[in-house]
């Protein structure tokens, strides 16, 4: 999956903002109803509206709750003295920011040690990934828990470890099936010997 | 696949077009409708095989989107509303699309394979939509012209192509991400490598990677969902 749709995904959570516009009513999306909107007074939409009205200058975002620097802090520290993946404060942690950090770097408080502090926390989490993918692929398991994962995070070892998985379990199949019908092959070996012959003569025939 | 069975599916096809589709209308709101389109776009983009269409909530989708535009088109298009209602129906026909591509790119990937399965079906648990049967009847149809016209220039012992020859199976066994919607015991995973067997229980929430072939059935009971 392209990341871009992870960040898709991810622009459906919700995020508080103060709009700077009137409008009465409510508007009945599919995905659910918003608004009313009120100049100053916060409400929550999807961040994808969210980030539309922010580019067109119509609001203001407010930083949600767990993008502050003393929490993100606790969180690094706790991620790098466990030995396991610890829960994120949000499903799409690293999305959300960028993106936030991109559309409205001055309404978000402390911006750019938010910025370094995600950053730290997903190497931090990619690297302990890596090396216990390593470790589950050398210890020749079938089922892996991925508890607290996020689907970002998940998508980053996509392209590797399942066709990894994929690929041993399709050589251990081979392994197996030649040790058991030796014969079968030797046939088809033999098999494609005559096809050989018999097109080398018809080319020679022909010309 | 020969032609008699083709001549069958085509038969079925044309009965079930005369078919109500009523039958499975629960009170479904459009937001309910549209969370299960995004859980069957997530889980047929992870998944190996062609899971069973949604049809009936698609279809549901694509008439409430025709609606909603034809309310927009009331509205100033100054209105600041007009861009949100927009915007929102534009994210919905992504994930609609993409979810239709995927199915196409199985279906002519694993056509032959894919038809096989569906004789096996009957009528109301087809996996495949009306439409996309059509279309896989008419490309292995076309397949077969082209390869036809190919053949006839080779040599006399290649003009056949067997059928296992151009049927491509997917993976059953291959590795999927998953999280579980609720509890589920006993999954029983096969470890080829030693002919044995493994159970787990995947608790609610938690997150695994496991061969698909173990959670098939738990993924069309929405059990699980594909990550």
């Amino acid at each position: 999956m392209d990341p871009s749709e992870i960040e898709f995904i991810a622009e459906k959570s919700n995020i508080e903002i103060i709009p700077k516009f009137n409008l009465d009513g409510v508007i009945h999306l599919i995905s659910g109803d918003i608004g009313p909107f009120r100049a100053g007074l916060p409400l929550i939409v999807p961040l994808w509206l969210a980030l539309n009205l922010r580019q067109r200058n119509k609001c203001r975002i407010l930083t949600p709750d767990w993008m502050d620097v003393d929490k993100l802090e606790e969180k690094k520290e706790e991620e790098k003295n466990s030995k396991f993946f610890t829960k994120m404060p949000h499903e799409h942690y690293l999305e959300v920011t960028q993106l936030l950090l991109k559309v409205a770097n001055d309404d978000i408080n402390r911006a750019d040690e938010i910025r370094t502090l995600i950053k730290d926390l997903w190497d931090m989490r990619i690297s302990k990934l890596r090396s216990s993918v390593n470790t589950f692929v050398n210890s020749g398991g079938i089922h892996a828990s991925l508890d607290h994962l996020t689907q970002l995070e998940i998508n980053s070892i996509r392209p590797l470890l399942p066709d990894a998985l994929n690929m041993l379990q399709s050589l251990n199949q081979d392994s197996d099936s030649e040790t058991e019908d030796g014969d079968s092959t030797q046939n088809t070996t033999r098999n494609r010997n005559t096809t050989d012959s018999f097109l080398s003569s018809s080319f020679h025939s022909s010309s | 696949m020969n032609t008699s069975e083709v001549a069958e599916l085509e038969r079925e096809l044309l009965q079930n077009e005369d078919l109500d589709e009523d039958d499975n209308e629960e009170k479904l709101t459009a937001q309910d409708v549209l969370e299960i389109i995004e859980k069957a776009w997530l889980n047929e983009k992870f998944s190996p095989e062609i899971l069973p269409h949604k049809t009936e909530y698609v279809d549901c989708m694509l008439e409430q989107i025709k609606y909603m535009e034809s309310n927009i088109s009331f509205l100033q298009s100054t209105d600041i509303q007009v861009d949100i209602y927009k915007f929102e129906l534009e994210r919905i026909r992504y994930i609609i699309t993409s979810y239709l591509r995927c199915r196409l790119r199985k279906i002519e990937l694993y056509a032959f394979y894919v038809l096989e399965q569906e004789t096996t079906r009957n009528s109301e648990d087809r996996y495949l939509s009306d439409s996309e049967l059509k279309f896989a009847v008419e490309y292995i149809q076309n397949l077969d012209i082209h390869f036809d016209s190919i053949l006839k220039k080779m040599p006399w012992n290649l003009q056949t192509l067997e059928d296992p020859n151009k049927r491509i199976k997917p993976n059953m066994d291959s590795y999927v991400f998953l999280r579980a919607n609720k509890s589920v015991s006993n999954v029983i995973i096969k470890d080829v490598f030693e002919n044995r067997e493994e159970e787990v229980e995947l608790l609610e929430n938690s997150q695994h990677l496991l061969p698909y072939s173990s959670v098939v059935m738990y993924i069309k009971d929405k059990s699980v969902q594909l990550l």
